[in-house]
């Protein structure tokens, strides 16, 4: 076992047995569940949304060095500048250098969930730079030394009193249980960044080929602020963000607010395309966009597994998963948590290390259900179990009972044999009173169970009773 | 950026294109119309507007803008307020005398404790609510840091869904001609603390439609 | 007299085998002639799941083989049937079997689903006067879309009261290897399904997929809960002339 799997199920057993933890989650995808039934209803057609949203990945992936370069020619033509990073370590080096050569003291980001899987803020801060995490979940976990907790909602865990008294320790503020107040706090501390930041960060939930623009999609404003004001503006997204045509996102940014909120749509879905123009009244003088591989273009080449860059990472595979309800989100210790994380971390980190995470999942399918894009979530779980084994990661002891298991399986005689032999040995121990104990052969499943009553006969036995043998 | 820059350009394309030669596995499914076509434009961006919390005037004509514009802005503490520096708001503001400070966007970006900001659109959206601004409605600071932000727009430029403003974006060059393109539905907002629905994160906390028929 | 071929799931034959007798019952009570091929073992779900689809994949070919001649296949179980019909043609994409795998997939049937949709029929003339409720297992849910049919047979059982279950599609945390390798997620996600259960007043909870159920008693007899669980089969095989429930 990994050092990785270890860590999670230590996590896992933990949060596991946390009923507070298990209340507060719920309480949350009750929410959840609530509002995206509403914004559901505003479509006449959600499947028709589901597919369309579908189809535009699918063009988008399937032609992904096309739109990458017309994307690059396009932003290039406007003065901006777009570096493609091999991984997390060119990514890092060449939004470092930027930053060096700009004199840049301070950045201001706005959600991004690649900044956190190539630890990005580090870097900065390793080189001088103080960087402040702008988005209220984000700011709030960043206050904590933690990582977010969801893509989404990165503090969905914390309630009022926690972030009050965060803000009174880490920001001097007086305490308070009232919310908005709790924002006015955040929105008066952030603000005097925004303002003094010589460099913003951003993700970007769509970059758009035909217009060469990169597109946030947010609520609270601090997306903008942080794109408008500082002088460089330096975008990080994944290769597979591409979509063909900027009419693409009158199909996807419903969707991507309904799947990722319930909201019709976000407050503010905003477009850059590159640094201030000619005769515009504000703006940054320097743009950059970063084009991250990090392990994509090799899923790209799988074909079994390419859809999974179809994700948009609207987070409702997270929301849907019965596993992420009962663990949380930082249970899992990597960057993606969910279905999602479960499927693609274990591709980007290796099988080797984090393949625990393809295999602490029951498969019910949940979040293909619900997935917007309709990736086949829980198929691709199954095929990294499939390629873990292929892999030779699993220890000879388990092979070895997998191939008892099947030459066992070959012949009704074995089966009927050892089934029998079995149950027999399996009543003899319960009678004896050791039913549920750690001499039991089922210890491992009465560890969380009441024992089971093993039956005397095998519905075979029954049939051949019933209506003799055949 | 120079190929000698960025080594790993090549290598990542060639990657793709090696990858792309075979296409990958498609899900089928019917892919009609999402939504139901929106009817009656004025009457549905009016109700968006209530449920997404813009405040939206519709006047008749420009006396009544004004005085609408000049009633927002009474409501609100003293402060400078910045203005996007076009003609028809020119004239709009000269026929009220607010009385506290005015910066213009032809004087550079807003200052930061602006108490509001005034500016047109490019485009107002039926389905939703939404107001489309882009960096010529003053700067990409004006339509987002004042606690109130007040967009004056003509029905004209009322379009009744996103597939419509998106196509009106196309047609009228409004992403070449801007480095900065934002669609605004409803005031700032966070749900990050308890899932409780806050207005007013660190953009505006009011959001003002005036939107003159006539 | 039509007839269908019996699909009893491995744990069922040893471990649950009266669900498979029960099955029996109301098939024949409708009037079809019921054979079982004793050659059957296990359809390999097991290893499959578990990622050895290498030691699946002749599991699956003597599956098919052993099938290949009969007309109809009924299955007690939602993940099994949902074995053979949707991954089967995965597993043995690329050898000889996979079309009659295809072929074979599209006459095996999750019991609920043959009952109403094939034999078609909703009163099997069942009774048992208690409260249930249904779980619906995530499986049969999800890739068969069994919801419908367990529903629409419980409302003819005489005397039976459905009462809804909250999160009730909601996965009991079962599957498979997964409740042993990870027992305290699995039984987090059980502890809450039997909470919702009890919060149901339900006396017993029943599913098309006796994995679930295995599972969810276990939980509700550790918690010492009252409620009970019953295979929608064991349900529908009681009449007014057999009193009481069996498991």
């Amino acid at each position: 076992m990994s050092t990785a799997a270890r860590e999670f199920e230590r996590k896992a057993a933990e949060k596991s047995a946390d009923l507070v933890h298990r209340g507060i989650v719920r309480w949350n995808i009750d929410q959840y569940d609530t509002g995206v039934g509403r914004g559901k209803t505003r479509f006449a057609d959600w499947e028709a949304a589901r597919q369309r949203c579908h189809d535009i990945k699918w063009e988008a992936v399937n032609h992904l060095d096309k739109y990458l370069l017309q994307f690059e020619q396009k932003v290039k033509e406007n003065g901006g500048h777009v570096f493609w990073a091999e991984n997390g370590e060119e990514a890092r080096q060449y939004i470092c250098e930027v930053a060096k050569r700009g004199g840049v003291k301070k950045v201001v980001k706005s959600k991004s969930m690649v900044s956190e899987e190539i630890h990005l803020a580090q870097a900065l801060e390793k080189i001088g730079v103080e960087v402040v995490e702008t988005d209220l979940g984000e700011f709030i976990v960043q206050l904590r030394n933690e990582p977010p907790y969801h893509i989404v909602t990165p503090a969905m865990h914390l309630n009022r009193q926690q972030v009050s008294k965060l803000f009174h320790e880490k920001l001097g503020s007086q305490e308070t249980q009232d919310p908005p107040e709790l924002v006015a706090i955040a929105r008066r501390w952030l603000r005097k960044s925004f303002f003094s930041a010589e460099m913003g960060i951003s993700g970007a939930n769509f970059i758009i080929a035909d217009a060469g623009m990169v597109t946030i999609t947010t609520n609270e404003g601090n997306g903008r602020l942080s794109t408008s004001v500082p002088r460089i503006h330096v975008a990080l997204t994944g290769i597979e963000k591409v979509i063909p045509r900027l009419q693409d996102l009158a199909t996807l940014w419903p969707t991507l607010a309904t799947a990722g909120t319930g909201q019709p749509i976000t407050c503010y879905n905003t477009l850059m395309g590159g640094a201030r123009r000619p005769g515009e009244v504000d703006g940054p003088e320097e743009f950059h966009v970063v084009l991250v591989d990090n392990g994509r273009s090799e899923l790209l080449a799988d074909l079994e597994q390419r859809e999974v860059l179809h994700c948009i990472r609207c987070g409702a595979c997270i929301n849907a998963c019965p596993v992420f309800r009962n663990i949380g989100g930082h249970a899992y210790g990597v960057t993606y948590p969910g279905p999602i994380g479960s499927v693609l971390e274990p591709r980007l980190l290796g099988l080797k290390e984090y393949q625990h995470l393809s295999f602490a999942s029951s498969l019910c399918g949940a979040c293909t259900d619900v997935c917007p894009v309709h990736i086949e979530l829980h198929h691709h779980l199954l095929q990294n179990r499939r390629n873990a084994i292929h892999e030779g990661t699993h220890s000879a002891g388990e092979r070895l009972g997998m191939k008892l298991f099947r030459w066992t399986m070959m012949s009704s005689g074995r089966f009927s044999f050892f089934g029998s032999l079995g149950r027999t040995a399996l009543r003899m121990i319960h009678g004896m009173g050791l039913a549920g104990t750690a001499l039991d052969p089922m210890h491992p499943w009465t560890k969380e169970h009441a024992a089971l009553a093993i039956p005397r006969e095998s519905f075979r036995d029954l049939w051949r009773k019933q209506n003799g043998s055949r | 950026m120079a190929a000698a820059d960025n080594p790993s350009r090549e290598r990542i394309l060639g990657r793709i294109r090696t990858a792309v030669q075979t296409l990958g596995r498609h899900h089928d499914g019917p892919a009609g119309p999402m939504f139901a076509p929106v009817t009656d434009p004025l009457d549905r961006f009016q109700k968006e507007c209530v449920a997404n919390i813009t405040e939206c005037t519709v006047t008749a004509n420009a006396a009544a803008s004004a005085a609408a514009i000049a009633n927002v802005l009474a409501s609100l503490p003293p402060g400078e307020i910045f203005v996007q520096d076009a003609p028809e708001l020119r004239a709009l503001v000269t026929s009220f005398k607010d009385g506290r400070p005015l910066r213009w966007s032809s004087e550079g970006p807003p200052n930061e404790a602006s108490q509001a900001t005034i500016t047109l659109c490019e485009a107002l959206v039926a389905q939703t609510g939404s107001v489309l601004v882009s960096a010529s409605n003053g700067g990409r600071q004006a339509t987002v840091i004042a606690p109130a932000h007040i967009v004056f727009a003509k029905l004209e430029q009322l379009v009744p869904d996103l597939e419509a403003v998106m196509a009106r974006i196309h047609e009228r060059g409004i992403a070449t001609k801007n480095s900065y393109v934002c669609l605004i539905t409803g005031s700032s907002r966070t749900a990050d603390i308890e899932k409780i629905l806050i207005m007013g994160a660190h953009g505006p906390r009011r959001l003002i439609v005036v939107l003159q028929t006539g | 007299m039509p007839k269908v071929s019996l699909f009893i799931p491995c744990f069922v034959d040893q471990l649950n085998p009266q669900v498979g007798m029960d099955v029996v019952c109301v098939l024949r009570r409708i009037g079809y002639e019921v054979d079982f091929r004793e050659a059957q073992t296990c359809c390999g779900q097991p290893a499959f799941n578990t990622g050895y689809w290498d030691e699946a994949r002749p599991l699956a070919e003597r599956f098919v083989r052993i099938f290949s001649s009969a007309e109809a296949v009924v299955c007690p179980s939602g993940s099994c049937t949902t074995m053979v019909q949707t991954f089967y043609p995965e597993l043995l994409a690329g050898t000889p079997l996979h079309d009659d795998a295809v072929k074979l997939g599209q006459r095996v049937h999750e019991f609920t689903q043959f009952l109403v949709n094939v034999a078609k029929v909703t009163d099997v003339g069942a009774s048992f006067p208690h409260k249930v409720t249904v779980h619906d297992s995530c499986h049969g849910l999800r890739e068969l879309h069994v919801k419908r049919e367990p529903r629409e047979l419980l409302k003819n059982v005489r005397g039976l009261e459905l009462v809804d279950l909250p999160y009730g599609e909601e996965c009991c945390g079962f599957g498979g290897a997964f409740s042993v390798k990870y027992a305290m997620i699995s039984a987090a996600m059980g502890d809450t399904k039997a909470g919702n259960i009890e919060k149901s007043g339900a006396e017993y909870v029943t599913a098309a997929d006796p994995s679930c159920l295995l599972h969810i008693d276990g939980v509700l007899r550790r918690k010492k809960s009252k409620a009970r669980t019953i295979h929608v089969a064991s349900i529908l095989a009681q009449t007014a002339a057999v009193g009481g429930a069996s498991r």
